[in-house]
């Protein structure tokens, strides 16, 4: 995805690179150009160029091209090494996640739904676990009231390393309705930090897989030992 | 896999080369139909006489890195059971018709650099404050 991303990105940018040389190089020998008294303003910022003839981005900085991360290349033995002890652990890790339930309201509803056979997450080697000294995964679902935040951040703090943190629905995103109230934390992200926000009230089961699903895309995408062989 | 037979009767039908790239992509083995080729590359099968219900219709993603997301709207109503006819045979269905549309489909981009990041235009409401605890 974030290849294909880039890609219309980087063409548009070849594009502009080229087309001010091919202007430069052509002889003023087109009359119907030469009759135009108006000159082309283009929307875009890729067209903007500065008096050096280089390309400038929309705030007027020099326009440098950085590759994505999934776009960096694998280079010597030792990184196609660790990169495949990555993409072992990351299997293991993505394919196994103990979700520590922390069901606070309704939210706590639709994640039950998602371990009921119509969504069936065991098919996803995902098992709730009651304790959070099993779990990987916290699943945040619901309000979360001033009385629970150190609750929450005690449970946090038992589940051990690598952990994650999904924060499900509109109140434990940022308050959502109870926003406003003077007994509810806006945001289970000011209590622990938050992997995937899941929005909705209540999100549907699907909404919170589809959550899973990202959250197991980070995963993947995790560099473990590349980055502490980077170190 | 709903049976075993089921499973033998599909792989004889696709070959082992489509088997191992359905175990890859949805980890199940089907043989249907090719409905359609969305825009983005995902093509649609369908299988209504010999599947289970709800395993009548699948997608086969152009990426390895695949995202419910990348299924185009018409698509997604299709997959889902919303409708009876695919867009291929459904004008209002269909994606890149009208004008307001965005020119390519554009999937999830979270865990990206183009993911969405919240803003404000409006004062707060309230103004927060630096608690001062007390030494007890």
């Amino acid at each position: 995805m974030l290849l294909r991303m880039a890609k219309p990105a980087i063409s548009g940018a070849l594009c502009a690179a080229v087309r001010p040389r091919l202007a430069l190089s052509a002889p003023r020998a087109q009359p119907i150009a030469a009759l135009s008294t108006s000159s082309i303003k283009s929307a875009t910022a890729l067209e903007r160029q500065s008096s050096t003839g280089q390309q400038l981005t929309a705030s007027g900085k020099a326009r440098r091209e950085v590759p994505l991360p999934s776009q960096e290349k694998k280079e010597g033995a030792m990184q196609y090494v660790l990169t495949t002890l990555d993409q072992v652990t990351n299997w293991a890790r993505q394919s196994s996640l103990w979700p520590m339930t922390f069901g606070l309201a309704c939210c706590a509803l639709e994640m039950m739904h998602l371990s009921t056979p119509r969504y069936d997450q065991d098919r996803l080697g995902i098992i709730f676990r009651a304790s959070p000294r099993q779990s990987d995964v916290m699943i945040v679902a619901g309000t979360l009231t001033n009385k629970m935040a150190p609750a929450l951040r005690q449970v946090y703090d038992q589940m051990p390393d690598p952990r994650w943190v999904i924060s499900m629905g509109s109140c434990a995103n940022g308050g959502g309705y109870y926003h406003y109230s003077y007994s509810v934390v806006r945001g289970c992200d000011r209590i622990v930090p938050v992997d995937i926000y899941v929005p909705g009230c209540p999100p549907t089961s699907e909404a919170l897989m589809y959550g899973i699903f990202q959250l197991q895309k980070k995963m993947r995408h995790t560099r473990i030992t590349r980055m502490w062989y980077r170190r | 896999m709903s049976t075993l037979s089921r499973t033998l009767g599909y792989l004889r039908r696709i070959g082992f080369k489509e088997y191992g790239h359905q175990m890859q992509y949805i980890g199940d083995t089907k043989a249907g139909t090719l409905i359609g080729t969305d825009r983005y590359g995902n093509k649609y099968y369908e299988n209504m006489e010999e599947e289970l219900p709800l395993r009548t219709r699948w997608v086969d993603y152009k990426q390895a890195e695949y995202d419910p997301s990348q299924i185009e709207p018409g698509w997604h109503g299709w997959i889902s059971y919303l409708v009876d006819s695919p867009p291929t045979a459904d004008k209002v269905m269909q994606t890149g018709v009208r004008s307001w549309e965005l020119p390519e489909h554009r999937p999830n981009l979270t865990l990206s650099r183009g993911a969405f990041k919240t803003y404000s235009t409006t004062r707060p409401k309230y103004s927060a404050w630096t608690p001062v605890a007390a030494p007890r």
